[in-house]
């Protein structure tokens, strides 16, 4: 089996202070807020489509640039009403829809009519749906996503210090060391681990929020949306 | 780098901690956590000693400010209420060490202290509402009972809060009344399987679908438990004539015992004359 892709969204420029997408839309930027959504939702997208119609690596890929290029020539920003559903279903359910139909057709032409799916292994070791594996993808996206914003943020800013600090205790992937051995290790008191942490972690959650702020409608679905990804 | 799910796990946990920079708090544990906002365990520095801090969603300040309004012995004190550096609101309160209403139930308690439970509840609600503030969530995990057998209702009046299935009443909108259905809800809740039909009763009655027939507020439902417990006949139950004659036995036991005596010794004396 293939593995997943690499490609992702574009990671490059965010501003630090982000309109909201309706706002962007409303102000005659939707390829801002389009930039804005794929850099999101381009992997939980593919990893979506992934699941729930089996397709493979570059099927998935073709599947997935054909969504947003579609999403970018039609109205697909102007038909969201937030109202009815968050912004994170109201994208699930095109997807779902537009994948179901191309998926539908492509079966036709091939074999007239029936469906036949491919395994995908990583099937077999989750108990998650489609639904979850997307929602989950899309949590791993919003962190990456603000952690690249953290970084770029603690070197135009000269906090390396705390940005090692940080990625020494919060992301390691085995056991956590100690703030003493932490603090031995980069030369400070076990105090400033303690604040290089705490500032760390406050502006990953302000960086996580913008990037919430520009896909979401406004304050209300922002909240909600803060409340789902905070544990 | 794609993250591990442990590490995205761990980092959605971290960025949800409160940053307690420029307050006189440290963070200890998470406590406890509802549909509104988080509970932890912190110390005051400045008074060394471990307070509750709840934090709420910016939106819901609001909830601070009104419940430090509350001043009364059943409700949980509020020591102070502001704002984190990220803009969420909290307030620190009593740290109340004792069990949860649904927990202290499992040690079986007697009637007696059961109904000294929900009368302390009534008193609260009764307060709360001649301040204008209505509750909306009560529910047995929203009721502490401490260690001396003090009673705290705890998590008041969120707009956002829509109720607890089983507590809440039907009512779309809610105000004081579906705050008497919730207590009739949890009188029903405290007594034990075995209920007693007059107690039974009270609990229907402020559970009535149709708010109008409850109990105009939470003291009449409170006077009827009090005349339930001076062996009274309570409002919210016709009871039968049998139910009647043993509720009055049951209540002037000494006087009946004292005229059947007099009655027994004056039969002894009848016939002790013509022998």
């Amino acid at each position: 089996m293939d593995r997943d892709t690499a490609i992702g969204g574009p990671h490059d420029h965010f501003p630090s202070t982000r309109l909201s997408l309706l706002e962007a839309v409303s102000t005659g930027l939707p390829n801002e807020a389009l930039e804005h959504v794929i850099a999101l939702y381009w992997k939980p997208v593919y990893r979506f489509i992934r699941f729930k119609f089996r397709k493979d690596n570059e099927d998935a890929k073709d599947l997935t640039q054909s969504f947003f290029t579609s999403a970018l020539q039609r109205d697909f920003f102007t038909r969201f009403d937030p109202a009815k559903a968050s912004f994170r279903t109201y994208l699930r359910m095109a997807v779902e829809r537009f994948a179901a139909s191309r998926h539908a057709a492509q079966n036709r032409q091939k074999r007239g009519g029936d469906v036949q799916f491919e395994p995908i292994e990583d099937q077999a070791v989750t108990t998650e749906s489609p639904e979850q594996v997307f929602e989950r993808e899309w949590q791993r996206q919003l962190f990456a996503l603000a952690l690249d914003d953290l970084r770029a943020h603690c070197e135009a800013s000269g906090k390396q210090l705390q940005l090692r600090i940080f990625e020494a205790y919060d992301l390691a992937a085995a056991e956590r060391p100690s703030y003493a051995d932490l603090a031995a290790q980069h030369g400070v008191a076990a105090t400033s681990v303690t604040n290089y942490l705490a500032w760390a972690r406050r502006t990953l959650r302000d960086l996580v929020t913008e990037r919430l702020r520009g896909v979401t409608s406004g304050e209300r679905e922002l909240r909600q949306e803060m409340r789902r990804v905070w544990t | 780098m794609d993250l591990s799910d442990s590490v995205l796990d761990h980092l959605r946990h971290i960025a949800a901690l409160p940053d307690l920079t420029g307050t006189r708090y440290d963070l200890e544990a998470e406590i406890g956590r509802g549909g509104m906002g988080v509970v932890y365990s912190a110390r005051d520095r400045q008074l060394d000693r471990r307070v509750a801090l709840k934090i709420l969603d910016a939106a819901l300040a609001g909830e601070a400010r009104l419940i430090a309004r509350l001043e009364h012995p059943a409700i949980v004190p509020i020591y102070e209420t502001g704002t984190l550096p990220d803009g969420r609101a909290f307030y620190a309160m009593k740290l109340v060490a004792g069990a949860r209403l649904d927990h202290y139930l499992a040690r079986s308690p007697s009637m007696a202290e059961r109904l000294r439970v929900v009368r302390r509840i009534g008193e609260a609600l009764a307060y709360a509402h001649t301040t204008g503030a209505i509750h909306r969530d009560l529910k047995p995990q929203n009721v502490m009972v401490g260690e001396f057998g003090e009673v705290y209702v705890m998590d008041w009046g969120v707009d956002a809060v829509a109720g607890t299935p089983g507590f809440r009443a039907p009512e779309t909108l809610l105000d004081q009344s579906s705050d008497i259905y919730s207590l009739g809800a949890l009188l029903r809740f405290v007594l034990p399987a075995a209920r007693l039909p007059a107690l039974a009763a009270i609990a229907a009655k402020a559970m009535n679908a149709e708010p109008a027939a409850r109990y105009p507020d939470a003291t009449a439902l409170l006077a009827d438990i009090e005349r339930f417990q001076e062996g009274l006949a309570v409002e919210a139950w016709s009871e039968p004539r049998w139910h009647q004659l043993r509720r009055f036995a049951s209540r002037n036991a000494v006087l009946l015992w004292l005229l059947a005596a007099y009655a027994g010794v004056k039969f002894l004396l009848f016939f002790l004359w013509y022998l």
